[in-house]
């Protein structure tokens, strides 16, 4: 596929996610003039964009929903603009998902799925429904909708002048005379009424055959003032007429006006007038390389490929690029070169292979490593001149070692906002279908974090801020009888802590009784009942992430949730991360997941058992510390310890690995604790090392039958331990 | 009444309405070359706007009212 193509694709995604945001805003606040505009623009440079390419269900689709907007943004219908509705906003959003789709589509195949004309049919008629009248719906936006003014007289032309105008396309009712209407009474509120063009809208018929109180004639119109001047004039007969913004440009033949497209001409002044709008440098800024692009991209389908250079030198204002676009390319490229200097060249992002990364990753980590070997060595030295230099050529090893490291680590890094982009639909959608009210918080989208967690996060995510809606926040009505506002508020919190990275959800709703839930864990059969009843209130609440605790049915009677959260659990888990609920029962819940910054490195505690090194990943590690042997309890061969007032079941690493007890006697016993997600487990080991930063390799070749082990590394030092996987080894 | 009719020609005179569709309809029919004189109306209804398209009749005098002159596709065709 060209390269123009490629690019629509792009922009395509882009202008959805927009409109999407547009939309969203919108729906929230009706009144939001910024979005509506916002919204109408997407709309507007989707059809345009889509129009260079042969992809009619496309733009057809694009167009209504521009022709809908329009109603919306202009009030066509009646004195005051209609107002977004939720059943608008889900035709829309209908619209939007469907484009979504077809991106998709077109950059996996290259073409529309077959069924595009179809699917385009029955959302064109959606939209036509309901606000917008059947008349106005068939009706083209803009200057398309508008063909007569691009086929102007001469004369008409030099009447009416040029820059931005309001057409208006009034086809009065045949019976209207029978209502009081006179059509062209109505022209006479029109302001500065530039031209007015009265034709008949069918053949005249003679007189004889004339009925005087049927009224066959239609009236055009274009008037310098602006659409909400106009638009009153015309209060009375709403579904009679169409009034669109266009813009001619100057009289003068330029090879714009005289390309045979009108469409592409009125595509390039629209480009022009886009750079007049008002708006701060940086939105200047960047509106004149969108520009930039789109009118490289027009001139080069309408066969006249021109230097980017000159494009972009010509886009600094609307005066420039017309005279650019009268002139031709070639004219003044010595004036254009300097500007194009200064002119703010658009960011590219930089594709690479997620291999090469993962190379590159490895690399810094093999070498962060054999830096490691260095310190031992320069000890080895002794005290020197040798020994001296050795120390500071180490030092400074050290230190660009550590940088190397994390610029590699920050290239992997996104903005969180990858995830959070698709909850304000998620939160819209279910929240009306479940028939609640819900304002949704985000923070932190900025929090940077290693695209392999964003994976990792994205669909616990989805189930926890779908569990929150679905179990945490109350209907209107139950809010209401407990003095809360109408509204629950969903907040989704991201933030960087220590080595990692924290993302919250918290809702104001009902919370989750810990009484309920021990009561479901002993229905359900995977708790005593004395057991259920020692649990402390804390521990009650972590049942929700139990397998096989929550199914739909069982949880539909809790005030609880559970849908899924095991699943939670197990993602947020495989990644190296944790999962934390508190929940007060009546005001709300907050599920925090942690995770760490990157899965590349991964942190580790080193432990000793039978004389070999492990590691454990940190993430697990609730604590280390030395327990006297007399404290370990033990009924038959299970052993257990009391750690931080709770009983935590201990397991000996030597036994989990099959290696002989210690025989050695001693009077502490080493225990790591670890938090795995169905309650903490005490691990006696022979002894606790250094905390190190490690490259993870997984187990390969016939190693990898082996269960109970995450992977490999090397120790800065250079020795190997086995990274072991606690969940497994259990 | 607005439009006073005189043999073959029609005066139109201030506010003329769609009152005066059907007898103007009747008159130009009825008459082989209608003249017409708009320079004294104020206001033409649009019945009456197509009725003078559809019969193309002389015009005496065009509109002095700013607004029609500029806006009805009559040019004076008179002498």
């Amino acid at each position: 596929m060209s390269e123009l193509f490629d690019q629509f694709v792009v922009e395509a995604q882009e202008l959805l996610e927009t409109a999407g945001a547009a939309l969203l805003a919108l729906e929230r606040d009706p009144a939001d003039r910024a979005s509506v505009d916002e919204l109408f623009r997407a709309f507007h440079t989707l059809k345009g964009a889509s129009a260079l390419f042969d992809m009619a269900p496309f733009t057809r689709l694009v167009h209504a929903g521009e022709d809908t907007l329009s109603l919306l943004r202009d009030g066509r219908r009646g004195m005051t603009p209609a107002l977004m509705t939720p059943e608008l906003a889900d035709r829309l959003f209908r619209a939007l998902d469907q484009c979504a789709r077809w991106v998709a589509a077109l950059e996996e195949a290259g073409a529309l799925p077959a069924d595009a004309a179809e699917a385009a049919e029955g959302l064109v008629r959606g939209l036509a429904g309901g606000e917008v009248a059947a008349g106005a719906a068939a009706s083209g936006g803009e200057a398309d909708a508008f063909p007569w003014v691009a086929a102007l007289t001469d004369a008409e032309r030099a009447a009416v002048g040029d820059g931005a105008l309001t057409a208006i396309d009034y086809t009065p009712d045949p019976e209207c005379f029978f209502t009081g209407d006179d059509p062209l009474a109505l022209f006479r509120r029109v302001p500065d009424l530039r031209l007015l063009r009265i034709e008949p809208s069918e053949p005249l018929p003679p007189l004889a055959q004339m009925d005087p109180y049927r009224c066959i004639l239609r009236f055009r119109a274009l008037s310098g003032a602006g659409m909400e001047a106009v638009t009153p004039a015309f209060r009375s007969v709403p579904d009679q007429v169409r009034i669109g913004s266009v813009t001619l440009a100057a009289a003068a033949v330029s090879p714009a006006a005289a390309l045979p497209d009108s469409l592409a001409a009125a595509m390039l002044e629209e480009q022009a007038r886009i750079l007049d709008l008002p708006g701060s440098t940086a939105e200047q800024d960047s509106r004149r390389a969108a520009v930039a692009r789109a009118v490289a991209a027009i001139l080069t389908a309408l066969g006249q490929p021109t230097e980017r250079g000159a494009v972009e030198a010509a886009c600094v204002d609307a005066g420039t690029m017309r005279r650019f676009l009268a002139d031709g390319p070639a004219e003044k490229p010595a004036t254009a070169e300097p500007r194009s200097a200064s002119a703010p060249v658009p960011r590219r992002a930089l594709r690479v292979e997620p291999e090469r990364m993962d190379a590159l990753m490895a690399l810094v980590g093999e070498l962060s490593v054999v830096k490691g070997q260095l310190g031992p060595l320069v000890r080895r030295a002794g005290n020197g001149e040798m020994a001296r230099d050795l120390k500071s050529f180490s030092a400074r090893l050290d230190s660009l070692v550590g940088d190397l490291r994390h610029a590699a680590l920050r290239l992997r890094l996104l903005p969180l906002a990858r995830v959070f982009d698709p909850l304000p639909r998620l939160v819209r959608d279910t929240a009306r279908r479940l028939d609640k009210n819900v304002e949704l918080v985000l923070e932190g989208a900025e929090t940077e974090a290693d695209k392999d967690i964003l994976d990792v996060l994205g669909e616990p995510l989805l189930h926890l801020v779908r569990n929150a809606l679905d179990h945490g926040i109350e209907t209107p009505e139950r809010r209401a009888a407990t003095a809360k506002p109408p509204a629950g508020t969903l907040r989704v919190r991201a933030f960087q802590d220590k080595g990692g990275v924290v993302v919250e959800v918290s809702d104001d709703g009902a919370g989750i009784d810990p009484a309920a839930m021990r009561r479901a864990a002993v229905a359900k059969g995977l708790m005593e009942p004395d057991a259920a009843a020692a649990l402390s209130d804390t521990d009650a609440v972590r049942l929700v992430f139990a397998p096989g605790f929550s199914t739909a049915g069982s949880v539909s009677d809790l005030s609880g949730r559970g849908v899924g959260m095991d699943a939670v659990r197990a993602a947020v888990e495989r990644a190296g991360g944790r999962v934390e609920v508190v929940s007060t029962p009546g005001s709300g819940t907050r599920v925090r997941l942690s995770l760490p910054l990157t899965l590349s490195i991964t942190r580790v505690v080193v432990v000793e058992a039978a004389g070999s090194l492990y590691g454990i990943p940190v993430a697990l590690v609730g604590g280390v510390q030395r327990v006297p042997r007399a404290e370990i309890r033990s009924v038959k061969r299970a052993e257990s310890v009391v750690l931080r007032d709770r009983v935590v079941p201990l397991v000996r690493l030597r036994r989990l690995l099959a290696q002989p007890d210690d025989e050695r006697s001693r009077e502490t016993v080493c225990v790591v604790l670890a938090e795995l997600g169905d309650g903490p487990v005490a691990v006696a080991v022979d002894d606790v090392g250094e905390r190190a930063d490690v490259v993870l390799r997984p187990m390969t070749g016939v190693l990898r039958g082996l269960r109970g082990y995450a992977g490999t590394a090397v120790l800065g030092d250079g020795r190997l331990i086995l990274v072991l996987d606690l969940r497994e080894l259990l | 009444m607005p439009i006073r009719y005189d043999a073959d020609l029609a005066r139109f005179e201030a506010a003329c309405t769609v009152e005066d569709a059907l007898p103007l309809a009747e008159w130009l029919e009825a008459t082989a070359v209608p003249r017409v004189d708009l320079s004294a109306c104020t206001e033409l209804h649009t019945a009456l706007l197509q009725l003078l398209m559809a019969a193309r009749p002389v015009v005496d005098a065009g509109p002095e009212d700013a607004f029609l002159a500029r806006v009805i596709p009559l040019p004076p065709t008179g002498p």
